[in-house]
Formats: C-alpha cells, sequence, structure tokens
C-alpha cells in the first residue's frame, strides 16, 4: 500500500506539451479515477505514473520514495490495459502466472495466488483456456487477475472498461468497487466516461488539456464545481448554462443550474418558456424547454407530471443552487 | 442459420440457376478461364512434356525417338556429381533455417520500430535483394578474386600467401553460402518487420511492467506473436534453397571440379549445356517431386494449424 505524489510533472512529445506543470496526491487505499475528455492527457500521466514514459522535469512518489528513473516492474504498480493485453498463446492460468514465473517465484506460492486471484474473480472454470476462447468480460477479469497476483502497491487502470458492452461494463463496475472493498489497495483509474468516475471514486480528478481542474470527492465535485468546465462535465444530465443575464450580476458571464434544482409551473414562475420534448422514464420525467429569454434548458420533473411538447411553462430554480462562473471560467460565491 | 441448410439441400439446377442469377458463378465462369488457360499452357503443359521427355534419351532437336525407360533416373542416382549438389542443395537449406533466419530476425528486432534511422538500415538491409542475382554474383566474384579482389588486399595486408577462395575445394561453397546468406537475409527480415510492427505494443509494455527483461518480451511475448511469419519465411527459405541458381553460375558455374552444384546447377549443366533434355527434365522431375513433397508436408505440419 503506498500514497503516490506527483511533483511538478511536466510532459512534452517533442514540441507538444501535453501535460503542463502538475501536482498531484493519491491518498494510500483510495481510489482515484482522473476523468476528462479524449486526448486531455491521462493515458500519458497514467503511463510516467508506471514509468513507461519518462517525464520531461518533475518526479513520482510511490510510497515515499522517488520512483521517477525507476524501471515499470521496479515501482510496485501493475496495470491494465484498455486492449486487456493478454498473450493469446498462454493459457489463463499462464497468463495470470506470467510475471510470477519470470520474478522466480517459487512454484508452491505462485499456485497459491494464482488460485487465490481465480478465485476473488470467479475464473477458476477457465484456467485452461486461451484467451481466445474468452468473452470480453472474462478477458478483462484474466487482465485484472494477472494484476492482483503480482500484489502490487498501485493498481493503475487505463480506460479497462471501453471495449465492454453497457450491462457488462455496469457489472463489471460493481466487481471492480467490490475488488477495491476486498484488496484496500490504491488504485489509479483512468476513463472518459463521469458516471464510471461517480459511481466507482473516492476521489476525483477532472483533467483538461494536461491541466487538473479541480480534485474532490464525487458529490463535492457535483455540488461545488470548481469551474465552468467541471460542472459542465460532472453529472448527467448535463447541468444547464445559460447566460449570465440569468442572474442580475455584473461579473457574472454564466449560471450553471442542474436539471433537478429547477421547478416548473404552468401558471407562474421566473423564466418563461416552452416545452419542446417532454420524456417520460417513469419516476422522472426529463422535460426539454426552450426558455423565451435564455435558451434552451433541461429540466428534471416528478414521474407523473403532466406535460407535453407546445405547452408554456414558468420555470423557477433553486437559488441557493445556482452555480455563478466568472469571465476566467471559476466559480464566484455570490449571492444573488 | 437455415438459408446454409436450405442452398445444401437444394437440387443443383436450383443452385446453380441462384448463383447465375446472383453473378457469382457468372463472374467465375469469366473470370476463370483465363487464369486456367495461362496455367494450364505455361506450367502444367511444360511440366507433363518434361515428365515425358525423362524417360528419353534426346537432344532437344526433333520428335524424342529413344526411348531408355528409367536409364536417365538410374544415372543420375549413380552420379556422384549429383550427389554434391543434393547435399550443397542440404547445406544450403541448413544454413537458411540455422543461421540466415535467426540473423534476419535478429536485425529485424533491432530496426522495427518506426525510425527514420531505422527507415535508413532496413534500405540498406534490403538492398542486396533488390539486387539482380547476376549481378550479386559479379560483385563477390571480384570480392573473393586473389589478384586483385578484396580478400586479396585482406591476404596481402597480413602478408599471407594470396587466396583464391572461389577456386579452393573446400572454400568455394562456404563462399557461395555467404553470398546466399547476403543476398536473401534482408527478405526475411522483411517479413519479421511486418510481423514485430503487429505485435501489440500493450502485450509487450505488460510484459515490462510484469519484470520481463528486453531478452524474455523477445522470447515470451515477440517470438510466440510472429510464429506464422516465421512459419512463411522458413517455407520461403527451403523452397528457395531447392532453386538456388543464378548465384552459382557468375561465381564459380558448379567449379571447382563440380563441387559447388546444387540442383539445379546441376541441371542446367548436365541437362541443358550438354544437350541431354531427357536427363534434364529427369533432374527436373526429380526436383520437382522433392519440392511438391516438402511443400505439402510443411503446409500440413506447419501452416495448417491456426491457434486463435
Ligand atoms: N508517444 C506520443 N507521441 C506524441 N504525442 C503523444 C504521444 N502519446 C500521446 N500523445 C499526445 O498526447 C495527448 C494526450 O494523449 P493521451 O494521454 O493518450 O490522452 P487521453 O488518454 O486523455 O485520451 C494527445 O494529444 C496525444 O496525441
Ligand atoms: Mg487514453
Amino acid at each position: 500500500m503506498a500514497e503516490v505524489r506527483l511533483n511538478n510533472l511536466t510532459k512534452r512529445f517533442g514540441s507538444v506539451t501535453v501535460i503542463p506543470e502538475l501536482d498531484l496526491t493519491v491518498p494510500d487505499g483510495s481510489f482515484t479515477v482522473l476523468v476528462g475528455p479524449s486526448g486531455c492527457g491521462k493515458s500519458t500521466l497514467l503511463r510516467i505514473i508506471a514509468g513507461l514514459e519518462t517525464p520531461t522535469e518533475g518526479s513520482v512518489e510511490i510510497g515515499g520514495a522517488d520512483v521517477t528513473r525507476e524501471e515499470p516492474s521496479n515501482r510496485g504498480i501493475s496495470m491494465v490495459f484498455q486492449s486487456y493485453a493478454l498473450y493469446p498463446h498462454m493459457t489463463v492460468a499462464q497468463n495470470i502466472d506470467f510475471g510470477l514465473r519470470l520474478s522466480k517465484t517459487p512454484a508452491a506460492e505462485r499456485e497459491e495466488r494464482v488460485a487465490e486471484a481465480a478465485r476473488i474473480l470467479s475464473l477458476e472454470p477457465l484456467l485452461d483456456r486461451k484467451p481466445g476462447q474468452l468473452s470480453g468480460g472474462q478477458r478483462q477479469r484474466v487482465a485484472i487477475g494477472r494484476s492482483i497476483v503480482r500484489q502490487p502497491k498501485v493498481f493503475l487502470f487505463d480506460e479497462p472498461l471501453s471495449n465492454l458492452d453497457a450491462a457488462l461494463r455496469s457489472q463489471m463496475r460493481v466487481e471492480l468497487a467490490q475488488l477495491h472493498k476486498s484488496i484496500t489497495t490504491t488504485m489509479i483509474y483512468v476513463t472518459h466516461d463521469q458516471v464510471e468516475a461517480m459511481t466507482l471514486a473516492d476521489q476525483i480528478v477532472v483533467m483538461n488539456a494536461g491541466r487538473i481542474e479541480q480534485v474532490g470527492a464525487p458529490m463535492e465535485l457535483y455540488d461545488k464545481p470548481q469551474s465552468e468546465f467541471v460542472a459542465a462535465f460532472i453529472g448527467s444530465p448535463k447541468m444547464n448554462l445559460l447566460p449570465g443575464k440569468a442572474v442580475q450580476h455584473d461579473e457574472v458571464e454564466t449560471v450553471g443550474i442542474r436539471p433537478e434544482h429547477i421547478r416548473a409551473d404552468t401558471e407562474d414562475g421566473d423564466w418563461p418558456g416552452t416545452a419542446t420534448i417532454v420524456e417520460h422514464l417513469g419516476a422522472d420525467t426529463m422535460a426539454h424547454v426552450k426558455a423565451d429569454e435564455l435558451g434552451d434548458l433541461i429540466v428534471r420533473l416528478p414521474g407523473h407530471t403532466r406535460l407535453s411538447a407546445g405547452d408554456r411553462v414558468f420555470l423557477t430554480p433553486e437559488r441557493e443552487n445556482l452555480h455563478l462562473f466568472g469571465k476566467d471560467g471559476r466559480r464566484m460565491e455570490l449571492n444573488v | 442459420m437455415p438459408s446454409t441448410t436450405d442452398s445444401q439441400r437444394m437440387p443443383l439446377a436450383d443452385r446453380l440457376r441462384r448463383g447465375l442469377s446472383n453473378g457469382r458463378i457468372t463472374s467465375v465462369l469469366i473470370l476463370l478461364p483465363p487464369a486456367l488457360i495461362l496455367f494450364t499452357l505455361f506450367v502444367m503443359l511444360p511440366l507433363l512434356e518434361s515428365g515425358y521427355y525423362a524417360f528419353f534419351d534426346w537432344n532437344g532437336y526433333g520428335e524424342p525417338t529413344d526411348y531408355v525407360g528409367l536409364e536417365n533416373f538410374e544415372r543420375i542416382v549413380g552420379h556422384s556429381v549429383f550427389h554434391t549438389a543434393a547435399a550443397n542443395t542440404g547445406k544450403i537449406i541448413a544454413v537458411s533455417l540455422i543461421v540466415q533466419m535467426p540473423f534476419a530476425l535478429l536485425l529485424a528486432l533491432l530496426i522495427y520500430r518506426k525510425t527514420p534511422t531505422n527507415a535508413v538500415f532496413r534500405l540498406i538491409f534490403f538492398l542486396p535483394y533488390i539486387l539482380a542475382e547476376v549481378a550479386a554474383g559479379l560483385i563477390w566474384s571480384f570480392v573473393f578474386d586473389g589478384n586483385y579482389g578484396v580478400t586479396a588486399s585482406i591476404a596481402e595486408a597480413f602478408g599471407a600467401e594470396s587466396l583464391f577462395i572461389l577456386a579452393d575445394r573446400d572454400w568455394a561453397f562456404v563462399a557461395i553460402l555467404t553470398v546466399i546468406l547476403w543476398k536473401y537475409f534482408g527478405f526475411h527480415m522483411m517479413i519479421y518487420i511486418a510481423a514485430l510492427q503487429g505485435v501489440s505494443n500493450d502485450q509487450i509494455e505488460a510484459a515490462r511492467i510484469e519484470g520481463a527483461t528486453r531478452l524474455q518480451v523477445v522470447r515470451y511475448v515477440q517470438i510466440p506473436a510472429i510464429k506464422p511469419a516465421i512459419a512463411v519465411s522458413a517455407f520461403f527459405a527451403i523452397i528457395g534453397a531447392l532453386q538456388v541458381f543464378d548465384v552459382i553460375i557468375p561465381l564459380t558455374n558448379g567449379g571447382p571440379s563440380n563441387t559447388t552444384h546444387t540442383i539445379v546447377t546441376y541441371l542446367y549443366t548436365f541437362g541443358l549445356t550438354r544437350l541431354n533434355i531427357g536427363f534434364g527434365s529427369a533432374v527436373g522431375v526429380i526436383l520437382f517431386a522433392v519440392a511438391v513433397t516438402i511443400a505439402v508436408f510443411y503446409q500440413r505440419v506447419f501452416m495448417g494449424r491456426s491457434e486463435s
């Protein structure tokens, strides 16, 4: 188990700066998710932690030791790739066993550890198969199994669920959460999917163009996004972002309000508009409203709300749940 | 799928009609004959003809009339030069498999990554293969020349007696093996490079994380991943070795004392240049039989099964 610290990290590929000066602490035993749009440098950061890339400047510490110049295999990490990176010519057992064989671990211990990993991941019936004979979810579990047997101090995951279908993805998400509960090792998990980030993390790191926008617990990011970018990125459906004129304040450039923090009425309210699409989802009704002054909004209403497309609606935001952002895109704490 | 079983149960006439209407059979009828005719005219007929000539004592002029049965084959089997030629062909196969392929693989592993320097090395290593065989032979005959060649200069520099390698019964064929190795390793190297570039980088990095050294990555990840390419390259090496001809003619022409013949130069020298077309045909039949046997056997054993 170990804390991971990145100090003053910079990464350039030739003349392109992918990560400009970044500091981050991943607490011991945490499940930290790096989330951000594609190409923002998440994989690069993870690969620097793994030792597969060297930082242009700055240092990487794992468990208090500076490992910036250390080989990947000496860092006490393991990594699960999006492509699984299994060896097609080896059986499941040999794949899991690979690192232990290389490190000349005694046969008895190897067998024990492989059996333990297979038990945790329900891979026992598959140990003699080749990866080609497994489904996507099973391959993913083998890749995780290969990570577990090394008993690393830090687990690294690079978009491990991206190649799975939706149903399998949510199932694997639960399994990963359980895995973290049972082995309590530090995990750093990269994804572009904010739902994965919200459900898995106890610390989320939102990245944008190589920079960290905000670090915090999922609900912290949800309740108090520190920038417009985070506000727009975290939450589904997305937060409504409206022009500053929605509130009477000169410095406010953008006003954010989540769909569930808006009340709708047929007679009276602050923002008059017309419903364009109404989706009845059962428990909720999602209404798309074109507000006369402010443009399009999404509103989350109770399941049995009587509303149909073309109806006039009057919207009223919950004042205490408005998010205000200045010209620089940063959060402003104001009373309006 | 129900549609497949349907089409299997359908009477032939119906199947043919359906095939015609969806254009598949039509395209086969149009596209197959040219290839078939060319193959028959220029491959099958000459083969069958030489199979026929092999039973005659015939100088290539007029009709073969002098039927001799298996006499040509008996003469070949009893001819000591043929034994040497067959052994030399065997040596070429052995050197190709044991020396050339590992050497090509080593170079491929060094330069398979896509960098500008590697591109230059790739071109340099591939040059001998592009060069015409005869030109290569001439270049090397200069290198090996005992009077004014490179070996002569080296021998002189060491104050040694000047060497005539290509005229030396012990060393001439070693020189030829060297030239063959030099000429064709680039071809095998290219096959390996293409295959190595297809190996997933994630697999290699995963192995590095697991603690594999560079050599272990090669042994446990890269070589297993390019096994099919190695099988193909070995196949080409063997079939190519059976056909070695144009490297030898300009270098030694089979000499000294017929010690550097291969089966094909043997055929050429004792069949064609001496106007024993029947005899040459018989050598050709033997060579063809060996090649086909090896090809079929090899495909069955090494290239048939594919691990998925
Ligand atoms: N080896 C490399 N050479 C040059 N540019 C790279 C390399 N690896 C990544 N990049 C660039 O760095 C940026 C971030 O990539 P990456 O870390 O893979 O993003 P993410 O994982 O967040 O989608 C991209 O613009 C990508 O093109
Ligand atoms: Mg990525």
